[in-house]
């Protein structure tokens, strides 16, 4: 698919994220020139309505631009900011500009202080949240689905990073929130947790995809025996398992980022997380074993990939979470066959 | 990385009334049908079943209509094999012919053969063959030694097929051989449509499979006269046009629906009350299912655009097979039953039969090793 914004974002990130950048990201340093270039180019408006200032192009196409920051092992909230963005805007709140990030809200408590609605909780393991303005959550109150731009600044935060050295930030929540923070869901939303689970999944099968073309030019170059590696089967089946578990999954993550809004949305995005998570325990370890000893330097850039695609795996419903969602629904659906299931997964999600 | 991006595939819904019609017609014709039946999938033999088919259109779908065809789209034909398959129904004896021979024969077939032969598979009424494979000459195809040597008004053909499936009831052969020496590993090799009914010197025995089935059969030319007008496409051009069939061989729904009886029966038993840990595999599983069905529709997609996505199709069908073949496997590992042929239950029928399939799925049409070294170099390895 040409689109002219996923070349604007090849181009940037080709040019600035660089071997050094991410490892200076994952010793803590924030890479604040390159966020200046992102939001420039208005990348993190991409999901937003036209009117709110998005490009006016399908959610599809917006959401490319997760995969290639995952291609590009971006250090820097730019997939949670895209979200954040569409949430708010979703509830007609201003969008603040600048670096957002989400997080799931099952476990804020809201309560009505005065005039007041007051959240207080805790929220675990957020991403970027210390580099992050803003977190965006949806919490329920009297039954209903309240979106939350919590500032970051008000919050106590309990700083953790990720397998890549990404933080993920514990923050004590206990505010009361102002008007222009709250906002009501006005029709059905998906949870944080599915959009979560979509980002996830694209950044996985961008990775992956460098994982892979990393590791077909190691099986070209590297001489052993007198020749190289590639030219051997066990070498070129290993790439090619790699070949079909990344293209699995990059296709079950677009066919989520495709059925975003929709009513399939709920089954396609269970089985895009799943089918992404299994696939990088096999990307990985096959990777690593093509590269050998030098794959599993610091030096060697294949560990920034690899280790995001397993951090990236246990963010927003592990493997086991998103298995047991869909069968559940597989098992208790009113279709006559396991068949009928499948086809209608694709096309209007599970039966209320 | 072109290879592992599949084009999203055009809406399905567009064919729900096409959908809904099969469902009926499959839920009327094979209302009887058991689950022990249903598990020999694509490979179940009707010529019934396959006339009735046609009778509604749903054979030579994309043919033109000047040859008895429907002249409708790839992703419409989709529709249809998936309902088809994954009911289980009797498809083979139109099978093949709908699938790739005829396919071929419109592509590279004279006027006259197109006019013969063409209309006929679209009324369901021929069963074709593939001679592909030689007792010396299986993932190698180029080691083909059936030699087709020409000689006044034709070609004698001499030479032995091998595990051609449904050659003892099939109308027609396409016969893969050589047709002269070449340099080049792939080249001097010719296709012909070999009418098995009208043509002497040709002896067809049985290769029993390991599960007792009669489905391979043992081919052999002695001295075979063919008239010229069996050539099918250009003399010599036979590798390429054999490479050009493999997008719409390899990529089918049939490459990972092969199981699917066992599935039905599966959750049939899990239905009432499952485990989490029951529900996590129909979980994974139901992911895996997913996704192939999105592969394979955005491969008939590109084959709907005229494009040849061998490559993508390779993966289709590796992928596919891994999970066809786990089937057994993942039953087994939720419910303690034991397989038994024949069946106590149509669950131990369906289990037996498919445990004693699968080993052929990541063998027949291009085994495992020959399509990952196929994707591996489609992947640039030098």
């Amino acid at each position: 698919m040409d689109s002219m914004i996923h070349d604007m974002a090849e181009r940037l990130f080709r040019d600035h994220v660089t071997h050094r950048l991410r490892e200076d990201a994952a010793s803590g340093q924030f890479p604040e020139a390159l966020w200046m270039r992102i939001e420039e180019a208005g990348l993190a408006m991409a999901l937003v309505p036209e009117a709110a200032g998005g490009f006016g192009v399908l959610p599809g196409e917006a959401l490319g631009l997760v995969r290639i920051a995952g291609a590009h092992g971006l250090p820097l909230p730019l997939a949670e900011t895209l979200i954040a963005n569409a949430v708010l805007a979703g509830a007609n709140l201003a969008l603040p500009g600048g670096r957002l990030t989400i997080a799931e809200g099952e476990s804020l408590r809201l309560e009505r202080r005065g005039e007041k609605i007051h959240a207080s909780g805790h929220l675990t393991l957020v991403p970027f949240a210390r580099w992050a303005n803003r977190i965006v959550t949806i919490a329920v109150l009297d039954g209903a689905d309240y979106v939350l731009s919590l500032p970051v600044k008000e919050l106590a935060l309990d700083p953790a990073q990720d397998l890549a050295g990404m933080p993920r930030d514990d923050a004590e929540v206990d505010l009361a929130l102002t008007e222009a923070d709250v906002g009501v869901v006005s029709r059905p939303v998906e949870g944080m947790r599915a959009l979560g689970a979509l980002i996830r999944s694209l950044a996985i099968a961008g990775a992956m995809e460098t994982i892979l073309e990393m590791s077909v030019q190691y099986a070209n170059d590297r001489v052993q025996f007198g020749r190289p590696i590639g030219k051997f089967q066990a070498i070129q089946h290993y790439l090619a398992t790699m070949a079909g578990e990344t293209a699995a999954s990059r296709t079950a993550a677009e066919m989520a980022a495709g059925s975003y809004d929709t009513p399939a949305f709920a089954l396609t995005v269970a089985a895009a997380k799943a089918r992404a998570g299994e696939a990088a325990e096999k990307v990985g370890a096959l990777a690593h074993q093509i590269h050998g000893a030098i794959g599993y330097t610091q030096e060697h850039s294949l560990h920034h990939f690899t280790k995001r695609i397993w951090g990236w795996r246990d963010e927003f419903g592990t493997e086991l979470d998103w298995t047991g969602e869909l069968g559940r629904a597989a098992l208790s659906s009113p279709h006559d066959t396991f068949w009928h299931f499948i086809t209608d997964s694709a096309v209007q999600g599970a039966p209320a | 990385m072109s290879l592992t991006a599949f084009p999203p595939p055009p809406s399905c819904t567009d064919y729900d009334d096409l959908r809904q019609e099969v469902r009926a017609f499959l839920a009327e014709e094979l209302a009887d049908f058991p689950p022990e039946k249903r598990a020999e999938s694509w490979n179940g033999f009707s010529r019934d079943f396959s006339r009735k088919l046609a009778r509604r259109g749903w054979v030579g779908m994309t043919f033109p209509k000047e040859y008895g065809g429907h002249a409708r789209s790839a992703l419409e034909r989709y529709v249809v094999s998936e309902e088809l398959l994954a009911a289980g129904a009797p498809v083979i004896s139109h099978w093949i012919a709908d699938r790739q021979s005829g396919p071929l024969i419109l592509a590279k077939g004279t006027d006259e053969q197109k006019r013969r032969i063409v209309p006929r598979i679209a009324a369901g009424e021929l069963c074709f063959c593939i001679g592909m494979s030689e007792p010396d000459s299986g993932s190698d195809l180029a080691a083909t030694r059936t030699v087709a040597t020409e000689v006044d008004g034709g070609f004698r053909i001499n030479g032995t097929k091998v595990w051609t499936t449904y050659a003892h009831v099939a109308d027609y052969m396409i016969l893969f051989c050589r047709t002269g020496k070449s340099d080049d590993r792939h080249g001097g090799m010719s296709q012909f449509l070999v009418d098995l009914k009208a043509t002497d010197h040709i002896s067809i025995s049985p290769i029993i499979d390991l599960g007792g089935e009669h489905h391979f059969n043992q081919v052999v030319f002695d001295n075979t006269f063919l008239p010229s007008d069996a050539l099918l496409g250009e003399k010599g051009e036979g590798w390429s046009q054999v490479m050009s069939e493999l997008a719409f061989e390899r990529s089918g729904p049939e490459r990972f629906l092969s199981s699917f009886a066992l599935i039905e029966e599966l959750i049939r038993l899990l239905r009432e009350d499952a485990t989490e840990a029951q529900q996590a595999e129909i979980g994974r599983l139901s992911a895996h299912l997913m996704v192939l069905r999105q592969m394979s529709r955005s491969v008939a997609g590109m084959l709907n655009e005229g494009k040849n996505p061998s490559l993508q199709a390779a993966i289709v069908k590796d992928l596919g097979a891994l999970f066809e073949q786990d089937i057994p496997r993942l039953a087994r590992s939720l419910v303690t039953r034991p397989a038994v042929p024949g069946g106590r239950d149509s669950y131990a029928a369906v289990l037996a039969y498919t445990e004693l399939a699968v080993p052929s799925f990541s063998l027949r049409g291009g085994t495992r090793e020959i399509l990952r070294g196929i994707i591996a170099r489609g992947l640039g390895l030098r």
